[in-house]
């Protein structure tokens, strides 16, 4: 009986070792295998690994728990593809060591965050992220720099770079490795769906375009709403008044723009609404719905105090136009819109003075001082105090207000 | 010192090491102390997040890992260590291995793993694991440290020839030897696997932590302390070897539930959901067994250890079930990544860990003569700290409905962080009485008169006077009589 007792014991304990086996086996060793043949199908040629800049930046990233507020995992839900883009595939991890997935979203999913963002805004998040967005919970991570955001140490420097290198791989697989991974996948029609057919691979609505189709913005009635959004939204970089001195706006180059110091169409604000200013930090805002854009665009077109228009002596109009269409037209274009034949070179686009009006004032400081953080370069140099006065006033004549003037 | 009984016609009476069971049993609150503030600290930076800006030591990630390592290790295990030198010479009939060992294990856990962990981690040292943050170098002591906690509990059980083992006893074998399997799992190989591979031994381990170190021992805790204190058998040896080989088969198998719609392969998803749901049942197995065998005791017991226990059975019960229902794909894809999974996590690790740890504590403490007891504390205790989790849950299950509600609309992202923020506070304000208790345990463990808790052995279950109980709980402990 006792043997007999002691030889159950041994099976029962070689069997719950058993038990544990089967589970490393089952869940950790045979998926391990599915997942490597799969990558070995599916991974582009050339994926780039880390660099040791990258590298020590995932460091900081782990120590600091980055991974415990934001995800590195788009699931395969439409609800997650829909916010954040295309599912993660198996190879877009393969260079960490250990993982970063993360199972808690407070912030936003990261996978795909390389792309979204300039350098400076991702530096003035770091250094404080309510200079940037109001209402985060992020902690500051200022012991990153030597006091201010445009001062980052090495180690912000590393936790950019790899934040920066986020979606890249994927980015750089372009739509043929995208093709080829698709067709070796042995996925399901589902699967495939949510990992290779999304409407963008990144799906942000903060990413800055270039182009895109804006909405024509309805008439807001919508005031209290609007001030609420913008000090919500905008104001920590652009500030209270609009005038672009907001607690982020210290970090960020091309500064903010003084939105007093300008007249925008309501065409104009809706575009660099939807599309973000791309070149800048000004990111798109199409997850808000359109009727809070318009309230948006109703308190920033309420921030520039319009004054009677002084008609300006032809003499100066003839300077203007002369010096205009030697020096600017070139990136400016002919009638002010913007579309420059050099334009398409630089990354930030030219301003469209047909759809906005910078005072007197501001347009004078640009063309002396330029902008900085722009291609727009300071041109006393090449003209005369007289050119310069004369230009700056001639750009304001291209503005066409919207019908019925701006809305109050 | 040592509770010994007068023979009578006995086998010589086990040797409880009872100084080890004070030192760990005073680690253990200390620790889960520091730990409540880390938990603290981290709660308030989510709405007063420039709360330290200029100290890396104190940024919200960090305090994150110490919180929950401090939790696992730190009280969880050291309140275990304490149950385990009061329980394994009762259960085995044999002392420990070695008082001398016992030493060392206590430093090595306190002043190798705890203490230093716990410093790197806040110095920028550490892993990005979940239950894995402490850094490498600690895991290879933690790993020494159960190896040697092996060599200290196991042998009594075998050297005794394995007859009429109880189901604690199981548990306490199962604990410690998948502990010393499981931990070097999780803490090593996604060091060494990348990626998604990585992550399916992740899951794995994030299952493991608390379903083979903490549960096998909180349960080894329930099914000790219930006949112990009640003075009759648990009511079905058979129920408990069936719930006991049941979770020692799903528990293991349930890991990838925590990466349900991942790219993980689906049939390893599905085989997690599967073994998820068994769990439940087997869950219902379990607990039933227990409550059963608390019949005629009330719903809060007048002994405060059994009351601990008998309330971790039943939020044992809640959180297992709650389990297998967010493992549940239709579940699962809405309350992932949010506060209900904090909630989740908390009704686990607060609610019915941490009561059993409190209860299997105060059972021992009751029966070391030396140590003071001051039942009136304890008792206010447990209300203070039923009470804080009930509304920490209920806060952060809500909280995460809500979440997932915004983050399924077109909303834009902040908006399920500014609707977090009130339901964050009140978590915060959660700590009064949850730290509240805590602290009135560790006084109820510290004041009072010396001996008091073999004095509320006889008040508390009244059948049996003093005189009968000292002799007989050494060897009648959870044992058929």
């Amino acid at each position: 009986m006792k043997r007999f007792l002691r030889m159950s014991y041994l099976a029962a304990g070689l069997g719950g070792l058993g038990f544990f086996a089967m589970s490393v086996l089952l869940l950790g060793v045979w998926p391990g295998r599915v997942l490597e043949h799969q990558i070995r199908g599916t991974e582009p040629d050339h994926p780039l690994p880390l660099t040791a800049s990258e590298e020590r930046g995932r460091t900081i990233y782990g120590q600091n728990g980055c991974a415990y507020c934001h995800t590195q995992q788009i699931r395969y839900l439409d609800r997650d593809v829909k916010r954040f883009g295309a599912a993660t595939l198996a190879w877009e991890t393969i260079y960490d060591y250990p993982q970063l997935w993360g199972t808690r979203r407070i912030g936003p999913d990261l996978s795909r965050e390389g792309a979204i963002r300039t350098e400076d805004w991702q530096f003035a998040h770091l250094f404080q992220p309510r200079s940037v967005v109001a209402d985060s919970v992020m902690p500051p991570f200022s012991w990153l720099f030597d006091g201010a955001p445009d001062r980052p140490k090495q180690e912000a420097r590393d936790l950019l770079a790899y934040i920066q290198t986020l979606g890249r791989n994927r980015e750089l697989a372009g739509k043929e490795g995208e093709a080829r991974a698709r067709a070796s996948c042995e996925c399901s029609d589902d699967e495939k769906r949510l990992a290779f057919d999304s409407p963008a691979l990144n799906a942000s609505p903060w990413m800055t375009r270039r182009q895109g189709n804006h909405p024509a913005l309805p008439a807001s009635r919508d005031r209290q709403r609007g001030l609420e959004l913008y000090a919500h939204n905008c104001a920590s970089c652009h500030g209270t008044g609009g005038e672009g001195d907001g607690v982020g706006a210290a970090g960020l180059l091309p500064r903010p723009v003084n939105l007093a110091a300008h007249e925008y169409t309501l065409d104009q604000l809706s575009f660099s609404l939807w599309n973000g200013v791309a070149g800048t930090s000004m990111q798109a805002w199409r997850d808000l719905p359109v009727e809070d854009l318009s309230s948006i665009a109703q308190v920033v077109r309420g921030f520039h105090i319009a004054q009677a228009e002084p008609t300006l002596p032809q003499d100066i109009v003839d300077l203007g136009a002369k010096v205009y269409a030697a020096h600017c037209a070139q990136c400016h274009g002919e009638n002010g819109a913007g579309d420059g034949p050099s334009v398409d070179q630089f990354p930030i686009a030219a301003t469209n003075f047909r759809k906005q009006r910078p005072s007197l004032d501001a347009s004078l400081k640009a063309v002396r001082n330029g902008v900085e953080g722009t291609p727009m370069a300071p041109w006393t140099t090449q003209l005369s105090e007289a050119e310069l006065t004369a230009v700056a006033a001639y750009v304001r004549g291209f503005y066409q207000a919207d019908a019925g003037g701006p809305g109050r | 010192m040592s509770v010994s009984s007068d023979a009578r016609a006995q086998p010589a009476p086990p040797t409880v090491e009872t100084r080890l069971v004070y030192a760990h049993g005073l680690a253990a609150i200390v620790t889960l102390l520091i730990s409540v503030a880390f938990g603290i600290l981290a709660s308030i930076e989510l709405f007063v997040p420039d709360l330290a800006p200029n100290s890396p030591w104190l940024t919200w990630g960090r305090l994150r890992y110490d919180h929950t390592q401090g939790i696992m290790l730190g009280w969880l295990g050291n309140a275990f260590f304490a149950f385990l030198y009061h329980a394994v010479p009762l259960l085995s009939g044999r002392r420990v291995t070695s008082p001398r060992l016992g030493q060392w294990i206590f430093g090595l856990w306190n002043f190798a793993v705890v203490g230093p962990g716990w410093i790197l981690v806040l110095a920028g040292f550490s892993q990005p694991l979940e239950w894995a943050e402490f850094p490498l170098a600690i895991d290879a002591f933690v790993v020494l440290a159960l190896v040697l906690a092996a060599i200290q509990f196991l042998p009594p059980f075998f050297s005794r020839g394995l007859e009429d083992l109880y189901v604690s006893s199981w548990y306490v074998i199962g604990g410690l030897v998948f502990t010393l399997l499981a931990y070097p799992m999780g803490n090593f190989v996604p060091e060494l696997v990348p990626g998604a591979r990585g992550a399916a031994f992740s899951g794995l381990w994030i299952h493991d932590a608390v379903g083979l170190f903490v549960t096998p021992l909180a349960l080894a805790i329930l099914y000790f302390v219930i006949p112990a204190a009640t003075r009759r058998p648990i009511y079905s040896h058979f129920l408990s070897m069936l719930g006991f080989w049941l979770l020692f088969f799903l528990y293991p198998l349930n890991g990838t539930h925590h990466y349900i719609f991942s790219v993980i392969p689906m049939s390893a998803q599905i085989g997690a959901i599967t073994a998820s749901t068994l769990l439940g049942v087997d869950v219902i197995i379990v607990v039933a067994n227990l409550l059963l065998s608390l019949r005629g005791t009330g719903w809060f017991p007048k002994d405060i250890g059994l009351r601990f226990v008998g309330t971790s059975a039943v939020l044992y019960l809640i959180v297992s079930i709650q389990g297998s229902l967010q493992a549940q794909m239709s579940i699962n894809q809405s309350v992932h990544f949010s506060d209900w999974v904090i909630g989740h996590s908390h009704l686990a690790m607060l609610g019915f860990a941490s009561f059993a740890a409190a209860g299997g504590l105060i059972h021992a403490w009751q029966r070391i003569p030396w140590v003071r007891y001051e039942p009136m504390l304890l008792g206010i205790a447990y209300w203070l700290l039923l009470g804080g989790v009930t509304v920490m849950v209920l806060d952060l299950s809500v909280a995460g409905l809500v979440e997932a509600h915004l983050w399924n609309s077109s909303a834009p992202w902040l908006e399920s962080v500014r609707a977090a923020k009130p339901f964050w506070l009140i978590r915060t304000l959660t700590f009064v009485p949850i730290a509240g208790g805590f602290i009135s345990l560790l006084c109820g463990l510290l004041l009072g008169t010396r001996g008091g808790g073999l004095k509320s052995i006889e008040e508390g279950i009244g059948t049996a006077p003093i005189k009968e109980i000292a002799p007989r709980f050494a060897t009648a402990a959870g044992e058929r009589p």
